[in-house]
């Protein structure tokens, strides 16, 4: 069900990596990303996806099926971006360029090959490296800490919490919608008013939502935390060891 | 003065994803210190007979803790007021019995005023030190101890449609000895062999059930939440393809019938109307994918709920009153006049009108001898309406058995 999809188990939550400030933990994905943009070479991607997966399986607590079966779909939605990028690269077209491959009218030159590649790397490493964050972070961790430690607006950070706690919500009524299309003899499949009625829903359950937080003195101003979440001296060497494990990266890839 | 608020459906109450989270919610926003917090949460939830549930995730809990969990965290402050809008209406027997054991220990303490909501008085009306009764337009009919109330204004209570404790409904469906009663007919309407299913990598919801149901029967399924009852219902007019097993209506599995001719066999009306309408105004939503002899129908019927289209047709069904969804939801699957209709809680959130309504339209509809099941945790409807109640727990069929 959705619902277990959402969740992250006590084991992530309690391991190094599951206690490591979100913060620090989403600051590392972001910089990382910016590194990779610095490179087209091979290797950094590489480099930043098996270090990825070696923290989520070594300090993470993922099990090594758990990670597999989060991360198998994003690898080949990862990869068919970058089959795509080679087949309809603008270097295929470009009759100086040397050619890899040529079946029938389909000709895919060394430059297009490169850059699928490249790209497909690095949307692997992108994969890697959000899974493993969304496999070792609780939702409520995470609105703590963008509160506590970044400063975010609580009436941001909990209303997207309690929305987030509704998307089991909204799958069952889609379920519920086409099941009621269907005994009332409609065709099946897609169909535009299931949108206007999924959104009517979401509003209504949104509402009454509100209406509960209001009663129980959401936004009446500051608060406590009934969940501390200091910044730890783990916090700092995280962060230390991704810069430094982003600088080899870089250089490997010079 | 501090007040806690409790609403009827308690997925929409619960903000954080752990138990003891969405009790210290309330408390944060309040100001309230840690150590306060951590001495106070436990107690909340011993208070609503939650202790040590703390650290569960509250999506993962029954519907009657869920709404305990909601009272807990309303309490969690010590409000001087605490208000509750029909807390007990989506929750099954036990369900609402803790809960309201968990009010009536409340109501000992006599630190709390307690507002309470409801249409089902049997358990509120011992409870209540004031009655305070309301009609349609929200005026007040009376106001004073429950007996005075009772004695002063007994008659307009029940003309504005509002039940008075230990009465029963006036709309009777046939029972015993007449001759429109067809228990113990034989001319199956729907028949299920070793049914299962499960939703998605979960636990079967339904295991193996065996079940004849026949045309002019009128089955209640009851049991607790969870128990399998709204799945089943969904497996038998082909809403849902069972895993194993299979569903035979008038001859066809159901789930494979296209879907015009499996909407003129079965009706299903879901237990929330919200969730079922697709169209944009009442007229329009009860003429979605009707033949012409069908449609030269839906005057009379609208009518006959009480919902004439010259006031009803060009409003949209989102902003109807509870009842009237409830009746136009019906009106949307009556018209096709299915040889087979199961209703999911058909009573839940109406009044007196609207439950003797509901009686008399299934009372005109199945003396054509069509075959009711209804999902339901009412136990005034079951006595009603029922003839044979077949009682389901954790999946299985429990006991079958006719009403008394």
């Amino acid at each position: 069900m959705i619902a277990q999809r959402l969740e992250v188990g006590d084991a992530q939550l309690d391991s190094p990596l599951g206690r490591t400030s979100p913060v620090i933990k989403l600051a590392i994905a972001v910089v990382w990303l910016v590194g990779l943009a610095l490179t087209l070479h091979p290797l950094p991607p590489l480099v930043l996806a098996t270090a990825a997966i070696a923290a989520g399986l070594a300090l993470g607590g993922v099990p090594p099926r758990g990670m597999a079966v989060t991360l198998a779909p994003l690898w080949i939605a990862a990869l068919t971006v970058g089959i795509s990028n080679m087949l309809f690269s603008a270097a295929n077209a470009d009759e100086t360029s040397t050619t890899l491959l040529a079946v029938g009218p389909l000709r895919i030159s060394t430059a297009a090959a490169a850059g699928g590649i490249a790209i497909a790397l690095r949307a692997v490493a992108i994969a890697c490296v959000g899974g493993v964050f969304a496999l070792t972070t609780d939702s409520t961790r995470l609105a703590d800490a963008l509160v506590q430690q970044a400063g975010l607006p609580a009436r941001f950070a909990y209303g997207a919490l309690a929305a987030y706690q509704a998307i089991p919500r909204f799958s069952e009524d889609l379920a519920t919608l086409r099941q009621a299309r269907r005994i009332r003899g409609l065709r099946g499949g897609w169909h535009p008013r299931l949108l206007v009625g999924l959104l009517v829903l979401a509003i209504r359950h949104g509402d009454r939502l509100a209406l509960s937080m209001d009663a129980r003195a959401f936004g009446s101003g500051p608060r406590t935390h009934y969940r501390p979440m200091p910044w730890r001296a783990a916090d700092g060497l995280v962060a230390v060891a991704a810069v430094a494990i982003l600088a080899i990266a870089l250089v490997l890839g010079r | 003065m501090d007040t806690g608020l409790v609403l009827q459906d308690p997925t929409s109450q619960l903000v954080m994803e752990r138990v003891e989270d969405d009790v210290a919610f309330g408390l944060e926003n309040r100001r309230w210190t840690r150590s306060a917090m951590v001495a106070r949460v436990p107690t909340a939830l011993e208070e609503v007979g939650l202790g040590g549930l703390g650290r569960r995730r509250s999506r993962r809990l029954s519907g009657g803790q869920q709404q305990r969990l909601a009272l807990g965290g309303a309490l969690a402050p010590r409000p001087g007021l605490l208000v509750l809008d029909e807390p007990t209406a989506s929750l099954d027997i036990a369900g609402a019995t803790d809960l309201m054991a968990s009010l009536a220990a409340l109501r000992e303490e006599r630190s709390t005023t307690v507002v309470l909501i409801e249409h089902q008085v049997d358990r509120a009306w011992p409870m209540a030190d004031v009655i305070l009764a309301l009609d349609r337009d929200g005026r007040q009919i009376d106001v004073g101890a429950p007996d005075d109330v009772l004695a002063r204004s007994a008659a307009r209570m029940r003309d504005a449609g509002i039940w008075l404790p230990g009465e029963g409904s006036r709309t009777k469906l046939a029972g015993p000895g007449d001759p429109r009663d067809r228990t113990g007919a034989t001319d199956p309407a729907v028949v299920a062999e070793g049914i299962r299913f499960g939703y998605e990598r979960g636990e079967p919801v339904v295991r193996d059930i065996d079940l004849v149901a026949a045309a002019g029967e009128r089955i209640a399924l009851v049991g607790p939440n969870g128990s399998g009852k709204s799945t089943l219902g969904r497996l038998l007019v082909g809403l849902l393809r069972p895993d194993r097993g299979s569903v035979s209506l008038g001859g066809d599995e159901p789930s494979r019938l296209p879907a015009a001719t499996l909407a003129r066999r079965a009706g299903y009306v879901f237990q929330e109307p919200e969730r079922q309408f697709l169209a944009t105004t009442a007229g329009e939503e009860v003429r979605l994918g009707l033949t012409p002899e069908e449609s030269a129908r839906v005057d009379e019927l609208m009518t006959r709920l009480d919902l004439p289209l010259e006031r009803f047709s060009g409003r949209s069904p989102y902003r109807l009153s509870g009842g009237e969804q409830r009746r136009l939801s019906l009106a949307c699957i009556l018209i096709r006049r299915p040889k087979v209709l199961v209703l999911d809680e058909p009573t839940f959130g109406q009044d007196r009108t609207g439950y003797e309504g509901l009686l008399g339209i299934l009372r005109d509809h199945l003396d054509d001898g069509a075959c009711l099941i209804a999902a339901t945790h009412d136990q005034r409807f079951v006595g009603d309406v029922a003839r044979r109640i077949v009682t389901m727990a954790d999946g299985w069929i429990a006991s079958d058995e006719t009403a008394a």
